[in-house]
């Protein structure tokens, strides 16, 4: 009877100790990762969450989650509250290059790694951080030189309109420059007669692509420097009836950057040419990645560039499975 | 000579827009084509509808950021309808509700609550934009073809945004500039303490106000969802800004008492439209337009602060004492 009741008052003695020890029967406690997004107000930042955290699980860290929603501010008492709570490591998306600063010369100073995603800092060599970056110009380039190589297929000249994002925003910079890169390398086949800055607003492209469809009825060509204003885009050239199937009498060559649902949708579809997509699953490994090399006492890297791929008609199917748009829609 | 630069200021909103499709037009031939100026109506429809709302909240000595949420989580909550198998009139119509539902929020957390109506809309936007998010799952929604028939449809060859828009600014100038309802929101717009003085239910009156620009907010989510055909994460994004600015330039002050739904939402909003319109005509350097727009937004105000300047004088020297009796006379009615 004494040895029964000692067998059950045992393990309810040991409970609370296991517990406070953090040795139950779930193992040693994980390392932990604090991701901070600037906004997840993107499909392309959801879908950038999303790896990131399958990507700490399948490399063995528990993570600690964080949205800014768009305030500089109160991203830094993020990053100080994951110092506080002596994390791991840190992934952000900062808000912009510059208030990211203070936030990455917090965690050197507490000797935590910290990684950037998607946006790089402007920042001095006195601040350790390694920024996952695309290649924004590149990509953009390889992107509208496929879209002027279909152009010259056709044999006569296209006019071309071009979708800016928010000029104060590095990436949406970036992007004007790789297509305005491969644009002026090719006068001879593609003439742009409007450049139209969007702000990333849905609004202001569709409003701006259906007046460049009025003042030139001839645009044949449209580049567009993120998937997020396809929408916009197909709306203005539906209303200008010129929305038409790639092989279709009157197709106007489409373009864009991102790789998003809507891009997948109209690829399959046959409306849209190209588009530039950001190897999210790359980014996201590299990311935990360099934060597991810090830890294990490598010097952080100050940049890692992801390539990207262009993905087209061509190769939709090949490339599928690494474009992430395809992999979200509804 | 005063008389002559007050009735030139009294029309500067209008000089300015006819300067601005002017300058524009010989810039860029065929940009006072019909089509084109067919396009100005239709794309400034949205604001000017939103503006119409914004000025009865305004003229209460109100503001309410929270439009554009308004319309995001309206847009939201219709294209997750449609996307669900509903019909196209029923998601309008939940469109229709959610507006004025938002709007009557706004107005108990003002007259209730007694929250500053800038923090009580502000709480209210980040609670729209959270909940529009939360619903698209930060997707887009693309919607079936009917919704673009919708902004692109015509009646007698006018476009059905112009329509739409006419009538919200035509039944806002005459409850307004014709009813007692107008009135007593001017007299509570000068002093809503003088006002309920007066016997102006003023609790009820600002919360019409606030009702009044939701459903405003719901119809111009209608009209942007007529021409975008989709719903995205940043439905209706600072809206709630370009609302003020195109009510502020249409005459509305910013500190009650003072506005009008027509002329001056629409001009406010066809405004800021043309000189966007016309930069694309003439193919602008990027970098040239907030620098530009924001130029005549800022000639416009100040030519209408000189106006209010040289008005207040002229109406010192020649009501000194019959003013207040005058207001006193408007809110009673």
């Amino acid at each position: 009877m004494k040895s029964s009741r000692r067998s059950i008052l045992a393990p309810l003695c040991a409970a609370p100790l296991l517990f406070l020890t953090g040795c139950g029967p779930s193992g040693p406690k994980k390392p932990v990762i604090g991701v901070s997004f600037e906004t997840l107000q993107t499909e392309f930042w959801v879908a950038g969450y999303d790896a990131i955290k399958k990507e700490c699980a399948a490399q063995g860290y528990d993570v600690a989650e964080a949205v800014a929603d768009g305030d500089a501010g109160k991203q830094l008492e993020q990053i100080r509250s994951f110092i506080t709570r002596k994390v791991d490591g840190i992934i952000m998306v900062p808000k912009d290059a510059k208030t990211c600063v203070p936030m990455i010369k917090a965690a050197n100073a507490a000797g935590i790694p910290i990684v950037l995603f998607n946006r790089g800092a402007d920042a001095g060599p006195d601040v350790k951080a390694t920024a996952v970056v695309a290649d924004n110009t590149g990509l953009t380039k390889l992107t509208v030189e496929y879209m002027v190589e279909m152009a010259r297929k056709t044999g006569r000249k296209h006019t071309a309109a071009i979708l800016l994002g928010d000029l104060g925003d590095l990436n949406g910079v970036a992007r004007r420059d790789g297509a305005e890169a491969a644009l002026n390398a090719a006068p001879d086949a593609v003439e742009v007669v409007a450049r139209i800055p969007t702000e990333w607003n849905q609004e202001k492209a569709q409003a701006g692509v259906v007046n460049a469809l009025q003042a030139h009825p001839e645009i044949d060509f449209i580049f567009t420097s993120s998937d997020f204003l396809l929408p916009s885009i197909t709306s203005a050239l539906k209303s200008a009836g010129k929305y038409h199937k790639a092989g279709e009498p009157g197709h106007v060559i489409l373009g864009g950057f991102d790789g998003d649902a809507t891009a997948w949708r109209l690829m399959q579809e046959g409306y849209l040419d190209a588009t530039g997509v950001q190897d999210v699953y790359f980014e996201a490994k590299q990311s935990v990645q360099a934060i597991a090399d810090q830890r294990a006492g490598k010097a952080a890297a100050p940049s890692i560039l992801d390539p990207g791929f262009v993905i087209h008609r061509g190769n939709m199917a090949e490339k599928s499975a690494q474009m992430w748009g395809a992999h979200t829609g509804r | 000579m005063k008389r002559t630069a007050l009735i030139l200021l009294d029309h500067a909103v209008i000089l300015l827009f006819a300067g601005v499709l002017l300058t524009f037009g010989f810039l860029a031939p065929g940009f006072l084509s019909w089509a084109s100026l067919g396009n100005l109506l239709i794309q400034s429809s949205p604001t000017a509808v939103l503006a119409a709302g914004m000025t009865f909240v305004l003229m209460v000595a109100g503001v309410d950021l929270s439009v554009g949420a308004v319309m995001a989580l309206a847009a939201a909550v219709a294209g997750k309808m449609m996307l669900g198998g509903f019909s196209m009139p029923l998601a309008l119509a939940a469109m229709l509700f959610m507006g004025p539902a938002c709007g009557l929020v706004n107005g108990l957390l003002v007259t209730r609550l007694h929250i500053a109506a800038f923090i009580a809309t502000l709480g209210t936007l980040w609670l729209g934009r959270g909940g529009a998010l939360w619903i698209t799952e930060t997707r887009a929604m693309n919607l079936p073809d009917s919704f673009l028939h919708l902004g692109s449809s015509r009646l007698l060859g006018i476009p059905l945004p112009g329509i739409i828009c006419a009538a919200v600014l035509a039944a806002g100038n005459v409850l307004l500039e014709q009813t007692p309802f107008g009135r007593q929101l001017r007299a509570t717009g000068h002093s809503a303490v003088a006002a309920a003085k007066a016997g102006i239910n003023v609790r009820r009156l600002v919360t019409a106000a606030y009702v009044i620009c939701g459903f405003c907010a719901a119809l111009a989510g209608i009209l942007v969802l007529g021409q975008l055909g989709a719903v995205s994460p940043k439905f209706g994004l600072n809206k709630e800004f370009a609302a003020i600015a195109a009510a502020v330039l249409g005459g509305t002050s910013l500190f009650g008492g003072r506005g009008a739904v027509f002329p001056g939402s629409l001009l406010g909003a066809a405004l800021i439209q043309a000189v966007e319109n016309g930069l694309v005509a003439i193919n602008a350097n990027p970098y040239l337009y907030p620098v530009v727009t924001s130029a005549v937004i800022f000639v416009a105000v100040l030519l209408d602060t000189l106006r209010q300047r040289l008005r207040a004088a002229a109406t010192r020297r020649i009501f000194p004492e019959t003013e207040a009796k005058a207001f006193s006379a408007s809110a009673a009615a």
